[in-house]
Order: structure tokens, then sequence, then C-alpha cells
């Protein structure tokens, strides 16, 4: 990888980057409000079964296929991804979270570079209320780091980071977890991390297989919850 | 041309559709099912205008017994108490323009223990313009050792809506069997007239490397499991899980998810479920998961029945089993 694609997955992968993370829960705040994570540990296994059950059989497929589909600088096969990964994402809120954090890093990325493929893409987003492309998180970050030659692989750890450290920061704010344990715990999830990156390595589009019902239950609970920090 | 030579298996599967079975070959007689049904609009009623079963699958004429006036009921029957290896099902249903009709089994679908092959079920649902399909099946049963491929696609024409929906029972959980089945894959596709609606697809193999890929298969995962069926996030403490599919692009999704909300939530309900709206204004959906086939049927049908009043203003029929 070069020193500039190098530089760019840092960039990406920091919290600092403004796309409004710190909004979404991904359905975490229900799980506390059940009484489901109280604590690291908690936390933990939660985070794997989203890594293993959802990020790597789900949102990694597409963000392989919108990364090849932007290195073949092909627009229709970018939004072909996009769009299976919309339609196969269930629960509302998560599908709603992930647009709008993709619509951000979207516009982030063409305010800040020129970059005439990213543009026509947004362009197609921007057109998403005649049903044309959604702009999930995943194919956008996909597209983004694609054009910045961040290898794939890379591509897919640090969408792996910015997930887990997203909800990791969440879990801060909703339960008692301190700044060590939260390292900890972040330490913990990399080989869960790293096998939801090798499991979506040969899959297809047709092989996307998101499953975790009790997510699905607690984010559409959240939906109708009355106290509410996060967005989902 | 048997119903194999028609679609490859899902990936996973393709090593076992090489394993010789004792018995019958796959696709012999009796072994490969096949199913039609259309349902066409006849003055205010709906007549079942062409069927056609092959064992494992026996249909025996309509039943008149939903409230809807304009409906008519299937119930599909099985002479062979369930589905054995090497079985290989299709179905094609299919209402006609202004058809309204409602397709169920007579009992829970029982797929066999297995140590050759597979069994594999594809069904195709099609609604056609300004008509009403339904398809809730009783429960799947995974028997231990069980290996299951199940695809479905829905396609909803114009000014059409449809139901589909099941439970899926991990095992004979009453003999204490639960997520001892081999490999488990369903997926059900549903197009509107603009192409993809939404996807909900699963792959589990709850007692070893369960995706398709290379990595799990081999031993490189070690000490990354994959949470299994029962980690938290997954299916929790419950075993049973179930979806009902309300297809409505036209409906206010959004009054649909919260109004089958009311309807599966309450404090006494011994089970999990809620409802939200699916992707690219399709419709709602309900997931539910509990403890008990019984419990997670009770949902669905209550959801089932608050959908038909949603969309048709009279409730779902009675299940009726004889």
């Amino acid at each position: 990888m070069s020193d500039e694609a190098a530089l760019e997955a840092f960039r990406l992968a920091d919290s600092f980057l403004p796309i409004g993370t710190f909004t979404a829960s991904y359905g975490l705040e229900q799980f506390v409000a059940d009484g489901r994570v109280a604590d690291g540990a908690d936390l933990e296994a939660l985070l794997s079964s989203y890594l293993r059950r959802i990020v790597g059989p789900g949102d990694l497929v597409a963000l392989r296929a919108a990364y090849t589909a932007t290195e073949d600088e092909d627009l229709d096969a970018l939004c072909t991804a996009d769009r299976r990964l919309h339609a196969t994402t269930l629960a509302a809120e998560l599908r709603e979270s992930a647009c709008r954090a993709g619509e951000r890093l979207l516009r982030l990325q063409c305010d800040v570079g020129d970059d005439p493929f990213l543009e026509a893409y947004a362009e197609r987003v921007r057109r998403s209320e005649s049903g044309d492309t959604p702009g999930t998180y995943a194919a956008v970050f996909g597209a983004c780091t694609a054009r910045r030659r961040v290898p794939v692989r890379r591509s897919a750890l640090v969408y792996c980071h910015t997930f887990v450290t997203g909800l990791i920061g969440a879990a801060q704010r909703l339960v008692s977890l301190g700044h060590t344990e939260a390292q900890r715990a972040l330490i913990a999830l990399r080989p869960a991390m790293i096998a939801a990156t090798e499991d979506s390595a040969d899959r297809s589009l047709d092989e996307m297989t998101p499953f975790a019902p009790l997510v699905d239950v607690l984010a559409a609970e959240h939906e109708r919850a009355n106290r509410r920090l996060f967005v989902s | 041309m048997s119903t194999e030579d028609i679609e490859a298996p899902y990936p996973a599967f393709e090593a076992y559709a090489d394993e010789p079975i004792p018995q019958a070959a796959p696709g012999a007689p009796g072994k490969e099912g096949e199913l039609e049904l259309v349902f066409a609009a006849d003055g205010g009623r709906t007549r079942l205008v062409h069927d056609y079963a092959r064992v494992p699958y026996h249909v025996s004429g309509t039943l008149a017994h939903d409230p809807h006036s304009d409906a008519a009921t299937v119930y599909v029957q099985s002479p062979t108490g369930g589905i054995a290896q090497g079985d290989r099902l299709r179905a094609d249903i299919r209402t006609n323009s202004g058809a309204v009709a409602s397709v169920s089994t007579g009992s829970a679908t029982k797929v066999q223990s297995m140590d050759r092959n597979y069994a594999a079920a594809r069904t195709s649902l099609a609604a056609d313009p300004r008509s009403h399909l339904e398809y809730v099946p009783e429960p799947t049963i995974l028997h231990e050792g069980a290996r299951f491929s199940r695809e479905t696609t829905l396609t909803v024409a114009a000014s059409a809506t449809a139901i589909v929906g099941e439970a899926v029972v991990p095992g004979r959980l009453a003999r204490g069997e639960r997520f001892d089945f081999e490999r488990y894959f369903s997926r059900l596709c549903v197009d509107g007239p603009d192409g993809l609606l939404f996807e909900d697809a699963t792959h589990l193999r709850p007692n070893g490397p369960d995706e398709s890929n290379e990595y799990d298969r081999t031993d490189e995962a070690e000490g990354t499991d994959r949470p299994g069926p029962t980690a938290p996030g997954v299916c929790g403490e419950f075993s049973v899980h179930g979806s009902l599919y309300v297809v409505a692009p036209e409906a206010d999704g959004s009054s649909l998810a919260d109004r089958l909300h009311e309807r599966v939530t309450g404090a006494e309900r011994e089970v999990r479920a809620a409802a939200t709206t699916l992707p690219n204004g399709a419709g709602a959906l309900v997931r539910a998961l509990a403890d008990r086939a019984e419990t997670a049927t009770e949902t669905l049908h209550e959801a089932w029945d608050g959908a038909r009043r949603e969309l048709s203003g009279v409730g779902a029929p009675d299940t009726r089993r004889y």
C-alpha cells in the first residue's frame, strides 16, 4: 500500500471523520435498555455476532463488489451492489443509519477531492427518490477506498474497525465502560474482524446471508422506544 | 428434464449433490415433487383454474371458509410425512388478475435426518395485477442432520399484494433436539414491477464451519468460531424464528408496520416480536422469536390477521386442518 493510501485509510478510520457515526447505535441502545448488554464482556459477545452475522456476510460483500465496480469505473455495477445491500437490510433503522453515514461520507469525499466518478455516483444517490441507488455506507466506503487505492482487504478491515469503534463509543455513553475496557474489547474483537473480512472474500452478491433476527427485533423496538439517545 | 437439471444448487450444497443415495435417486419418481396452482377471478369469486401435483405434494381442491368472500384457500398436503434426502421440490403458485387466494400446508413440514445428498425446494410465487396471494405454510422442522436448501421467489405486479410467512423450528424440541441439523439455507427474493424490492437470506450450519467459502471450511478460522445461532443478537435464548412479509407497495408501510407491531407485542406474550418497514417501500415485516413453534405460529397468525384487515378490511381465515 502506498503511503498516500495508508494515510487515506487512517483518515477514514479516524472517529474525527465528520460523518455523524456517533448518532447511530445500530440497535445497541435497545440491547442495553433490555438489560442484554451491561458490561464489556456482553458488548464483545454482541459485537462479535454483528461482525460475523451481519457485517461479514452482508456489508463487506457489498463493499467488495462496490470496490471492484469502482476499479472498473462501472457506475452501474456499483449501484447494483449498493441497491442489493439496501434490499437485504430489513430493519428500517439499520438501513436509515447506513444511508445517512454513506451519504455524508460521499458528500465529504466529493467536497475534499475533485473526483468525477464519485460526483457521478453522488448524483445518482441524490436522485434516489426515484429508486436509483441508496448510498449505503458499505458501498460508498468501498467506492471511496477504491478511488484512493487503499487495497480492498485493508478497506474491509478499516470498515470493521470504524463499525466497532462506533459501537464501542456508543456503548461508553450507554453503560459504564472505562476507556481501558473499551480498548480491551476493541483488541479482543480483532479475530472476529479478520474472520468477517475473510468470510466476505469469495462471496458474490448472490451469497449475501446476513442473519441476526434478534438484532432485527430489537432495532424495530428501538424505532418506537420513548427515550432515545441514538437515532438507531 | 429433472428439477435438479433446471437450476444449480446454492454453492454450499454442491458437494452434497454428488453423493449417491441408497434408495431412490434424486429426482426419481416420488423424489421430485411438483406443484402448480393457478387462481383466477371469476365474477366476484376466485377459482382454482389449474392444479397439478406430483408426490410428495398432494392437493384436494379448494376450501371457501375464508372471511373474504372473493378468496379461495388451498391446503397442500404431503402423503410422505416429510422431506427426505434427495428430494427436489418445485412449486409454482400464481394469482391471475384480480384473484384472491391463500395457500398453506396441512401440517408442519418435517425435514428428516440425512446422511447423503440433501433436499431442496424451490417455490415461485406470482401475483398478477390487482390480485392478492398468500403463502403461509405451517412451520418447517429441521430434524437432526437435515440438509435443506430452500429458495422462494415472489413477483408482485402493479397494484398486487402478497403475504408470505413461515416459522423455522430447529429440531424436535420436545425430545431435546435443538440446532442439530447440518445445514439450512433459505432465501426469499421479492420483485416488484421495477425490480428487486427486498431479499432475506439465511445460511446456518450450527455444528461446524458454516459458510460456503474456503476459509470457514478449513481450520484457518480456528479460534474465531462464528457465533452460532444461539449467540447474542442472533436467536439468543430463543429456538424458533419466524417472519411474516407483507408486500404492499402501494400501502403506507410505516402505518402498516405500526399496526402490525401493536398486534404482535404485549406483556403476556411468550414471544419476542416486532414490526418494521421493508426496503423500497415494499410494505412491512414482522420478525418473531419464540421458544415453541405454537407461540411463533400464533404470533404470525396475529400479524397475518392484522395485515389482512389493513389491506382488505377482513381478517385472516382460521386454520383448518381436516
